[in-house]
């Protein structure tokens, strides 16, 4: 059979029972990339070219060093300080969790976030006798708003960043803005959804609450300092590292390497808390399109593309976010834009439009765009998760109900930033 | 004499709970028996599981905060009764230990030590070879066949 009639129906047979949800998506991208090399689609030295190790070596470093700090209660200690600053009111602290939430997430992977942020935020709710549903539905929709604003916050844009040598700080200044503008945005209706829900507290429990100290969440002083020490030299690392050259697999297991020796800690157990299955996925995925690739059908795809928006770069961006948005709300928004990389480079070579303003509409699209559903992102799906483990099961079309308006605000704002910045 | 054999040293009768019973029967038979560990039985009184009361505080416990012990200190007191209610009609087919290690009558007092102390269990039910539960094995049996060989009084 024609190579490229294989490359096709492994491709597509595998994003089909990723979506599914039949097997786990690790081990069908992995069985994909192996079909790809033995029904000879590509060799084994191409596929293994085609993966992307910048991604992979920073994923793990950064899963290494986040794994090592939670445990110092940094993060926990950051949240439970919120509802001293917000003095016990239900709508303050909502709003100041969403906010740490965005932040915490442009720093960490979304789904590091959110499995920091739903523990204490159910802790919080329950001593103030709230609902817990609004503070989960605002961590799902600020956790994938926050990611979107650094090279860091989210998978899609460190793939992106590494493929179109973009740094952190072309991040942080192109897409940085419009997400701190997309956190008011959203913060602002989540206020008028959820207010009147968060307006009466125990004012007993309130007062009880605050009698705590957030400082007892801190339960090791020393690793405290380590982890902060590593977190600002991994920062600096990543700021600079447009001038520096740097690149962002170097400066992660850099900060990786740095903290086990600081805490001398057993590598061993720490290496096992490297989400494995998540860096194996995309090892899987970078092959699976090194395949479609190799085949042309990339190309052919992005010529049909260019036909269809008639090589225009405003149609293009603008088709885009919105492309993208959609496409994230329904499936994984990694496999999604490991794809969408080649094809938009294809575009370039065959029209030398702009790249750049693409990067953004991809990045933008998929990380917001997520938000719309509950299977929109991966941070979704833990906290949904989660939730319905504790008896606050959130109902697909219940939070859709809510996340689309906003979801699709959002994405009005990321279309009016990237049209006024950049076309 | 007395060979150190489990049938030798194994308590009858068990303290037993049937597969199908909540939270609540197997807390209200622990009580009863003053035990920390049930073996679960299926109608024909093979083996299905082990419940033991850690089973039990695990349970209680949400995965939340499992995750982050230091937020434990945090929870609002309340939590811990709204919990206990919430799960009290639980089926304890949901959080009791499956995977049962057992030995069998015939089986050394050294094949059950070594057993408890390799999967770290407390409880070891004896089992003969059509699988019917026959008896029971824990810690203190094991300690009272040491202290017998010991010459030291049971009194």
């Amino acid at each position: 059979m024609d190579p490229f009639i294989i490359a096709v129906i492994i491709f597509l047979a595998t994003y089909a029972v990723i979506i599914s949800e039949k097997v786990h998506r690790t081990v069908v991208a992995l069985t994909g990339a192996v079909l790809m090399i033995l029904l000879g689609v590509v060799n084994q030295h191409k596929a293994i070219e085609g993966i992307d190790f910048n991604t992979i070596g920073l994923l793990i470093g950064m899963m290494v060093v986040v794994g090592i700090a939670k445990d110092s209660g940094m993060f926990q200690y950051v949240a439970l300080q919120s509802t001293k600053i917000a003095k016990g009111k239900p709508i303050r602290i909502f709003l100041l969790l969403g906010v740490i939430t965005a932040v915490f997430s442009a720093l960490l992977d979304n789904v590091t976030t959110v499995l920091l942020m739903v523990p204490v935020t159910l802790v919080i709710a329950n001593n103030l006798r709230l609902n817990p549903k609004p503070f989960l539905i605002s961590a799902i929709l600020l956790s994938n708003i926050g990611g979107a604003a650094t090279l860091i916050g989210d998978p899609p844009n460190i793939i992106i960043g590494s493929a179109a040598n973009l740094s952190f700080n072309d991040f942080l200044f192109n897409v940085g803005p419009i997400a701190l503008i997309v956190t008011v945005l959203t913060s602002l209706m989540l206020f008028v959804v959820y207010r009147k829900e968060l307006k009466t507290a125990d004012k007993g429990a309130a007062k009880t609450f605050l009698k705590f100290d957030p400082r007892q969440a801190i339960s090791d002083v020393p690793l405290l300092k380590k982890s902060l020490f590593t977190i600002a030299v991994v920062l600096l690392g990543f700021l600079t590292h447009g001038a520096t050259g740097l690149e962002g697999a170097t400066i992660a297991l850099g900060g990786a390497a740095l903290l086990l020796l600081l805490t001398m800690n057993d590598p061993e157990k720490h290496l096992h808390e490297v989400e494995w299955t998540t860096i194996f996925f995309f090892a899987g995925l970078f092959v699976l399109v090194v395949g479609l690739e190799e085949v042309g059908a990339i190309h052919i795809l992005a010529e049909h593309l260019i036909a269809w928006t008639h090589g225009d770069p405003a149609t293009t961006t603008y088709a885009l976010i919105w492309g993208s948005a959609l496409f994230s709300a329904i499936v994984d928004n990694i496999p999604f834009v490991a794809t969408m990389i080649p094809l938009i480079q294809n575009i370039g070579e065959l029209t030398g439009i702009p790249l750049t303003p693409l990067w953004w509409a991809l990045a933008l699209g998929a990380d917001i765009g997520g938000n719309a559903t509950l299977v929109g992102a991966s941070a979704n799906v833990v906290v949904s998760g989660m939730a319905e483990k504790e008896g606050h099961k959130i109902g697909f079309l219940e939070y859709m109900k809510v996340a689309v308006p906003l979801t699709v605000v959002g994405l009005i704002a990321c279309t009016i930033y990237v049209g006024i910045r950049y076309v | 004499m007395k060979t150190f054999k489990a049938s030798n040293y194994m308590r009858t009768p068990v303290a037993t709970i049937g597969k199908g019973a909540t939270l609540k029967e197997a807390v209200r038979i622990m009580i009863e028996h003053k035990t920390n560990g049930l073996v679960v039985v299926d109608a024909d009184n093979r083996v299905a599981g082990i419940l033991s009361s850690w089973d039990m505080i695990q349970h209680l416990v949400p995965d939340y905060l499992e995750e982050d012990q230091h937020l434990a200190a945090f929870e609002a007191a309340a939590k811990f009764k709204e919990r206990v209610t919430e799960l009290a009609d639980d089926p304890i087919e949901r959080f009791m230990t499956k995977q049962v290690h057992s030995i069998h009558p015939e089986s050394t007092l050294m094949e059950a030590a070594a057993t408890l102390s390799e999967f770290r269990i407390r409880q070891l039910p004896v089992v003969d070879d059509d699988g019917y539960l026959v008896g029971y094995l824990n810690r203190t049996d094991i300690k009272k066949a040491v202290a017998e060989i010991l010459g030291i009084d049971p009194q």
